[in-house]
This record gives C-alpha cells, sequence and structure tokens, in this order.
C-alpha cells in the first residue's frame, strides 16, 4: 500500500524553484532512496515533505489523506520523522534530553529509550554529554534514534554519510536493517549513489529538481543512473 | 557607620533585579525577541497588585498568584496575536511593535492612574524587623528575597526536569527540528512569553511593595534588565541572579554614600563592567553560555 505520495511537487527555495513537477510514492515497509548531485533539490524535497517548507504546486498524501498544507508538527505526529542533514541536535541540551523530548510528543509504537539504545549500544555511555561534545558518528546515532522515537511511518534521511568516516557509515547502515523490520518506511536522500542502490528497494535521481530516472535498485544498471546524476553531456 | 545592613538590603533589591533580566533574557533567548515593553508590564505588574489589593483586601499571596495568572495570559496574549506574526531572522519589526506597546501602556496607566508616584501599603508587616548579625532587617524584604530566590529555583527546575523547559532550551537551538518533534512553534512562544512576563511583573508587584513606582517608572526597569542581562549572560539563571544582586546592592550602596545619586551608582558600575569587558579583562559576573 503506498504510504507517501508526492504528485507533480514544485517546490520553492526562497524564490528560487528547487524541484518541479517531481512525482514519487513510498509503500509502506520500502526503503526508497532519492540521488541527486549537489543542488539537485533532494533536500528541499524532503523538506517539503514533512511540512518545514511548503510546496507551491502539487499535492502530497500520507496514507491517501491530503497533507500538502499541514503544518510541520501536525505532519510528524502523524508519523514523518527527520533525521536532517549535518544532525542538528538540540547542542544545549543532553544527548538523554535529546531522546526525551523526542518522546514527548511521539506515536505509540515499538521504539521506546529501552530499543534505541538496544540499536545503538554504545550511545549509553555518553548519554548524559552534551549533545555538542559528540563525535559526527555519535551525533548520527542520536539524530536517528530522535527520529525514531517519534514512532513514525516513514523516517526521511537528509545525507546520512556526510561528514562521516566510512567505517562509521557502515555501521549506521547496518543498523537498518533493525529498522526496516518495525515495518518503517525510509527515505534515503544520498550523494553516494553505491550505498544508496544497496541500501534501497527502489532509487529516483534528480536532476536540477526533476526527477530523470525512477528504478528498481536491484535492476538497475550503473551506467543508467550516472546518466542520470550528470546529464545528457556525459553520454 | 556599618555599611552591612545597607548591602542585606542591596541584595535583597537585587534578586529582583535578577528576575527583570531573567523575564527579558527568557524571551530573547528563546525567541529572540528583544521585548521593549518589558518595563511596563513590570510597573503593570505592580498596579494591577495594587489595585487588587486595595478592592479586595485579600492576603499578599493570594494577590500574588492572581497577578501571576493575568500578567501570564498578558504575555501569552501578546505572542499569539501579535509577536507570533514577527517571528523570524529580523528582530527589528518585534521591537519597533514592542516599542509602540509600551507607549501605549505607559499612557494607558497615566490615563487610569494618573502620574503620581505610588507606594503599595501592606500594612504591618512593612514595618516588622528582625537582628542578623547583629543589625536589624525588615521581615518583608528577607520575605521578598526568598520569593526571588524560590522562583529562580522553579525556573532552573523547569528548564531541567520538565518536557515544556526542554522544548525550550531546544526551541533555542534549533525550532525548526523542534516542529520536526511534534511541537507547536508558536505555542512553545507563546507559553515562554507569558512565563517571562509573569516573572517580570511579579518581581514588579515585590519591588513596589518596599519603593514607589509610577507609570514613567517602566523605562527605569527596562534600563536594570538589560544592564542585568548584558552583565550576567543570555542563557544563565546564575548569571541572572548574581548580576541583579550586583546591582542591587552596588545602588544602594551609592544612595547610602549619596542619596540624592538615585540609580546612578548602578548604571555607572555598569558602564565599568562594560568597559572591563572591552579590555577583555575578566569581568565580574560575565557568563557566556558555548
Amino acid at each position: 500500500m503506498t504510504l507517501l505520495e508526492l504528485e507533480h511537487v514544485d517546490v520553492f527555495y526562497r524564490d528560487l524553484q528547487a524541484t518541479f513537477d517531481v512525482s514519487l510514492k513510498v509503500d509502506e515497509g520500502e526503503t526508497v532512496a532519492i540521488i541527486g548531485a549537489n543542488g539537485a533539490g533532494k533536500s528541499t524535497l524532503l523538506r517539503a515533505m514533512i511540512g518545514l517548507t511548503q510546496c507551491r504546486n502539487g499535492r502530497i498524501r500520507l496514507a491517501g489523506e491530503d497533507v500538502t498544507r499541514l503544518r510541520c508538527d501536525l505532519l510528524a505526529r502523524r508519523g514523518v520523522a527527520l533525521v536532517p542533514e549535518g544532525r542538528r541536535l538540540f547542542s544545549s541540551l543532553t544527548v538523554e534530553e535529546n531522546l526525551l523530548l523526542a518522546m514527548a510528543r511521539a506515536r505509540k509504537g515499538p521504539w521506546t529509550l529501552g530499543r534505541v539504545y538496544e540499536l545503538f549500544p554504545a550511545m549509553k555511555e555518553f548519554r548524559s554529554h552534551r549533545a555538542s561534545d559528540l563525535s559526527g558518528g555519535q551525533q548520527q546515532m542520536v539524530a536517528i534514534s530522535r527520529a525514531l522515537l517519534t514512532n513514525p511511518r516513514v523516517l526521511l534521511c537528509d545525507e546520512l554519510s556526510l561528514g562521516l568516516a566510512p567505517k562509521v557509515i557502515s555501521e549506521i547502515y547496518a543498523c537498518f536493517d533493525g529498522i526496516r523490520k518495525e515495518g518503517v518506511s525510509i527515505v534515503l536522500v544520498e550523494q553516494d549513489t553505491v550505498r544508496a542502490r544497496s541500501a534501497s528497494d527502489r532509487l529516483y535521481c534528480l536532476l536540477k529538481g526533476k526527477v530523470r530516472l525512477a528504478a528498481r535498485s536491484s535492476t538497475v544498471t550503473p551506467d543508467a543512473i550516472r546518466d542520470a546524476y550528470f546529464g545528457e553531456t556525459h553520454a | 557607620m556599618s555599611f552591612l545592613p545597607t548591602i542585606l538590603n542591596g541584595l535583597m533589591v537585587g534578586g529582583l533585579y535578577g528576575l527583570f533580566g531573567l523575564g527579558l533574557a527568557f524571551a530573547f533567548g528563546i525567541m529572540r525577541i528583544v521585548n521593549i515593553a518589558h518595563g511596563e508590564f513590570i510597573v503593570l505588574g505592580a498596579y494591577i497588585g495594587a489595585s487588587l489589593l486595595s478592592v479586595t483586601h485579600m492576603p499578599l499571596p493570594v494577590v500574588i498568584a492572581l497577578v501571576a495568572v493575568v500578567t501570564f495570559g498578558l504575555g501569552w496574549a501578546l505572542q499569539t496575536v501579535m509577536l507570533n506574526r514577527m517571528i523570524g531572522p529580523n528582530p527589528v519589526p518585534a521591537m519597533v511593535a514592542t516599542m509602540g506597546l509600551s507607549i501605549i501602556i505607559r499612557n494607558a496607566l497615566v490615563e487610569y492612574y494618573g502620574a503620581d508616584i505610588r507606594a503599595i501599603d501592606i500594612g504591618p508587616l512593612q514595618d516588622e524587623g528582625v537582628s542578623i548579625f547583629g543589625t536589624s532587617i525588615g521581615v518583608l524584604p528577607i520575605i521578598i528575597f526568598c520569593t526571588a530566590v524560590l522562583l529562580f529555583v522553579l525556573m532552573h527546575l523547569l528548564l531541567t526536569r520538565t518536557t515544556l523547559g526542554r522544548a525550550f532550551r531546544a526551541a533555542a537551538d534549533d525550532f525548526e527540528i523542534l516542529e520536526t518533534l511534534g511541537f507547536n512553534r508558536k505555542r512553545v512562544y507563546a507559553i515562554a512569553m507569558g512565563l517571562a512576563v509573569t516573572l517580570s511583573a511579579i518581581a514588579g508587584l515585590l519591588l513596589a511593595i518596599r519603593s514607589s513606582y509610577s507609570p514613567y517608572s517602566g523605562v527605569e526597569r527596562l534600563l536594570i534588565s538589560f544592564e542585568v542581562v548584558i552583565i550576567g549572560g543570555i542563557g544563565s539563571l546564575r548569571g541572572s541572579f548574581l548580576a541583579g544582586l550586583f546591582l542591587g546592592v552596588v545602588q544602594l550602596i551609592g544612595l547610602r554614600i549619596n542619596p540624592n545619586s538615585g540609580p546612578l551608582f548602578g548604571h555607572l558600575a555598569f558602564f565599568l563592567i562594560l568597559l572591563a569587558q572591552q579590555a577583555n579583562l575578566p569581568g565580574l559576573f560575565i557568563r557566556r553560555r558555548t
């Protein structure tokens, strides 16, 4: 069943049009990757999905309900969660306070403080540290846990690998199997096409704000991705 | 001639100054709003309290509680009706709007209550005293000081122990992410402004009990609030408290030396601290959130 659906969506970043007529859908329990170069409109699209930026044209549906004009906090309570680019933890709060805040307005669901500490056992050791004192990888664990604790139906992840060591990225991606098991849909925005492809069921490639490629990740060829990623000039 | 009673009295006024600063810093720290009408709300607290005391003859704690409720509502309405429409990266629209509001409140007070200088009389308690360290000190100032300390402690507990308090601190860090966790930003802001105004109005009422006030006192109170915030830092409860105590003590010692000096010595001390900060000398109570 389709959980999140975008129809002909135009989103503007200030006065600049970031996406043109983008349509995509995410099924329940599915992991969808959105790839594309810098400035392709990926992050802006994610902001529209959680209501931080209003889309100017088009529709967004969540589980069949029209949520196009819904405020961000109301969308969040209906089950959309964001792991933002650059983590954006509340830096003056401790790790555990970050997590507690996410639980305060959470939906009912499987994710509890105990469960996220199970997912990232290392987090227990720095739970009382200020969020600003953590390494990038540690921050990413907290950011993912914070989003999970709202018990989302769809988890939006913006550039998880940004600024992290390859080993840490692999650890982060390894935990995604555990998250998927709970039936959460995941939208992965990535610049790293190889990782995005191997972690997803389907992928969309954006070029200059338009969908250039929509394909199953298991069958799409690297050449097709490359052409969509860089545009025609490359071929 | 001993300065001990002067210092003690200064500390007790200073606790209230700390609350003035806390209210101002609270609104600025969370919402980036500089509330120019802050001083008028402080004075408004005094007038509302005085009216309740003279009309209903209720005991002081009840009046304080009522003033708290009313002023919380005023702050909440101020944010909901007016300031929530002006939030954004530019702090100037809200400053201009609250400046206009301060003029309206001030003149409304003159119109309704008259421009004369008043003092609140709460009866025999005003004259009672106890002996501490061999000096006599009023019971009332002690009660007022304890109330101020209590409010600081309650604020500390609120900010560190409750979801609402965490949401306040998180809103100061990154309000967009707070929204993605399901918090209504404008409602969080409205509660924050309600609290900021409440703290200041209660302090204004308590100050009015031990000194005088008029509709024009707001400007002076606002100035003290700014001084407390600048000396004590924005994110620090302890900084506000200590800065308030410092200004209170300096002002009363100044008054003792020259009874006509008014608040002059407090402002002078503030000026010296500003100079010291410019010269990169370690200030007295300078604490910045990192």
